[in-house]
């Protein structure tokens, strides 16, 4: 079995290396990361079967980190005391280990890890857990996709609309599109609702980048954006439109 | 609205106090106007009516001309001038009456002539009075009002202290550390006490030499520098003439645990936190200053801000500033206190 750890703590690695060397002999440590961007590059290429992961951490926070690494990876949260994280935990994590924790809790850890190595992340999308995790009335600033290797990160403000795609949407952003597995609801339930509105089924526009909706057929309309792209606008979203920016 | 009318029981309180201030009015302009019992009655009982209301008014005069607004002779000035005005006015109720009542008291109107400036000259005096009983109530109030939020912003700041994030992750850096360098994990575990003890200590008091604040602050970060190592850099520029420097109790702590959570804690190399200090005409100048990351995840900090623009307000009102300057990657934020020296 192989593990990644990350954490931007060296103290906090620490801890884990030296339980996973001590406990589980078989173990390989395939990486060490300090931030959330080598964490998501560690997984694509050292494909742990394991990967310990801190919530708060620069560039990524652990639920990002989450939304952008294979499902496959049996991820342990380690993290200190956090009252909105907690909630969310059972949901796609295999375990949470709450800072300081003990040998026989670590165990216990790895016992459930063993079970579930190679298994599928269960229950919900981990991009529903970060929603799960936001306190009421806090909304996503930014989004975060994977780009080959890399990580890419749109702020709400760049993101021009989304366009569902089956299991993914389409991110529109600066004359490019980013594919993330989501689906558009979550999508829209983790963006400021007077920023974004869901004008179609299949579209959500960022309000700012309508220049004006001309009527298209009976019962339907066209969003036109700032770059000319032209967006279908179903009824329910017309209202739904006249609704947001009539206050 | 006035507090007074608030319960009945005190509204009645003060009109019951109308009744000897209408009889030494009354006696002081019989015996000026050589008036009679009734038709004294007839002009004073009107005039109280009226001036009973008339002296709520400061309420909302004292209210928009706080004692400390504007220079004394201006505040005095605006005062006399609404003072005299009320009199002029009573004066005309009173003439009304004393007109309205000749038909029944015949001459009346004449013979309150010689009682008019007697009852100008008191009433404008008891104006005044209520002036400045109206600037003891709101003083009393409002320093009852601040005194409440300090305490509870105390109790905030102290709950604050012992940040649930802070100290789980200081144990587990002791409990890293008890593995590898047990003499470190006992030197953190005691620099965490000192931490905790002092920051109970001086909670306690509502003014504390800024020295002593600092002693704190570096508490703190000497915890941190544990957890954080090299990530976390300190540079101090504080002038010995601040030592001295009256702060309120841990106020300066929660700023600089803002720098180290939502800025050092979110820098992969992390970065250096530079405190100043100086003495400024209008009293303490503090700032610190730490470089971000612009482009992480939202954070919370909102709410330390928040809690320290309020008891700074709650404590010295206007005149205590917080501002708040976020640059490309560097957020300072600078405290001016209207400080005074202790001892």
């Amino acid at each position: 079995m192989k593990a990644v750890i990350a954490d931007d703590e060296d103290l906090a690695r620490g801890v884990v290396r030296e339980y996973v060397l001590r406990e589980c002999p078989e173990m390989e440590i395939a990486a060490e990361c300090s931030n959330g961007f080598e964490a998501v590059k560690a997984c694509g290429e050292c494909k742990p079967d394991v990967l310990f992961l801190d919530i708060q951490m620069p560039k990524l926070d652990g639920f990002e980190v989450l939304e952008l690494i294979d499902a496959r990876i049996a991820v342990v949260f380690v993290t200190a005391f956090d009252q909105y994280a907690m909630r969310a935990f059972d949901a796609a994590a295999v375990d949470y280990l709450l800072k300081p924790f003990g040998v026989e809790r670590f165990r216990a850890a790895m016992e459930k890890v063993t079970r579930r190595v190679g298994e599928e992340r269960p229950a919900s999308l981990p991009v529903d857990l970060k929603n799960a995790a936001r306190p009421v009335g806090e909304y996503l600033e930014r989004v975060v996709v994977k780009d080959g290797a890399r990580v890419h990160v749109i702020p709400a403000g760049k993101l021009d609309y989304a366009e569902a795609q089956d299991d993914y949407v389409g991110l529109r952003s600066e004359g490019r599109t980013w594919l993330k597995q989501q689906t558009i609801a979550s999508l829209e339930a983790a963006l400021d609702p007077k920023r974004f509105v869901r004008v179609h089924r299949s579209y959500l526009v960022n309000l700012e980048r309508i220049t004006r909706i001309d009527p298209n057929t009976k019962d339907t309309w066209l969003a036109v954006l700032a770059d000319g792209s032209k967006i279908p606008v179903s009824r329910g979203g017309y209202t739904r439109f006249n609704a947001l920016v009539r206050g | 609205m006035h507090p007074i009318f608030q319960n009945w029981k005190f509204f009645l309180l003060y009109l019951s106090v109308w009744l000897p201030l209408g009889a030494i009015l009354g006696v002081l302009i019989s015996v000026a106007g050589s008036l009679r019992t009734m038709e004294t009655a007839a002009i004073i009982v009107p005039v109280i009516v009226v001036l009973d209301f008339v002296c709520l008014s400061p309420w909302y005069v004292c209210r928009a001309l706080p004692l400390r607004s504007s220079g004394a002779p201006r505040l005095l000035g605006q005062h006399v001038l609404a003072a005299m005005v009320v009199a002029g006015g009573v004066l005309l109720i009173a003439r009304l009456s004393a007109s309205g009542f000749s038909g029944i008291f015949p001459g009346l109107d004449r013979r309150f002539v010689a009682a008019q400036p007697v009852l100008s000259v008191m009433v404008a005096m008891i104006y005044l009075l209520s002036i400045a009983m109206h600037y003891v109530v709101i003083e009393a109030q409002t320093s009852r009002r601040s005194e409440l939020l300090a305490r509870e912003a105390q109790w905030r700041a102290l709950k604050a202290q012992v940040n649930p994030h802070f100290l789980f992750n200081s144990l587990n850096s002791i409990s890293a550390l008890t593995s590898s360098d047990a003499g470190r994990a006992r030197e953190m575990c005691i620099r965490l006490a000192d931490f905790l003890r002092t920051s109970l200590r001086l909670g306690e008091r509502p003014s504390i030499p800024f020295r002593e604040e600092m002693e704190l602050t570096r508490m703190y970060l000497d915890v941190e520098q544990v957890r954080f190592g090299r990530r976390l850099r300190l540079h101090e520029d504080l002038e010995p003439a601040c030592d001295e420097c009256e702060v309120p109790a841990l106020l300066i702590q929660p700023l600089v645990e803002n720098a180290v959570k939502h800025g050092i804690a979110l820098l992969d190399e992390g970065g250096e936190i530079l405190m100043l200090g100086r003495r400024v005409r209008e009293g303490l100048l503090f700032s610190i200053e730490n470089p971000y990351d612009p482009q992480a995840p939202a954070s919370r900090s909102g709410i330390g801000l928040a809690n320290v623009r309020q008891r700074l307000e709650a404590r010295y009102g206007s005149a205590g500033k917080l501002e708040v300057e976020a640059s490309d990657d560097v957020y300072r934020v600078t405290l001016i206190l209207p400080s005074r020296t202790l001892g």
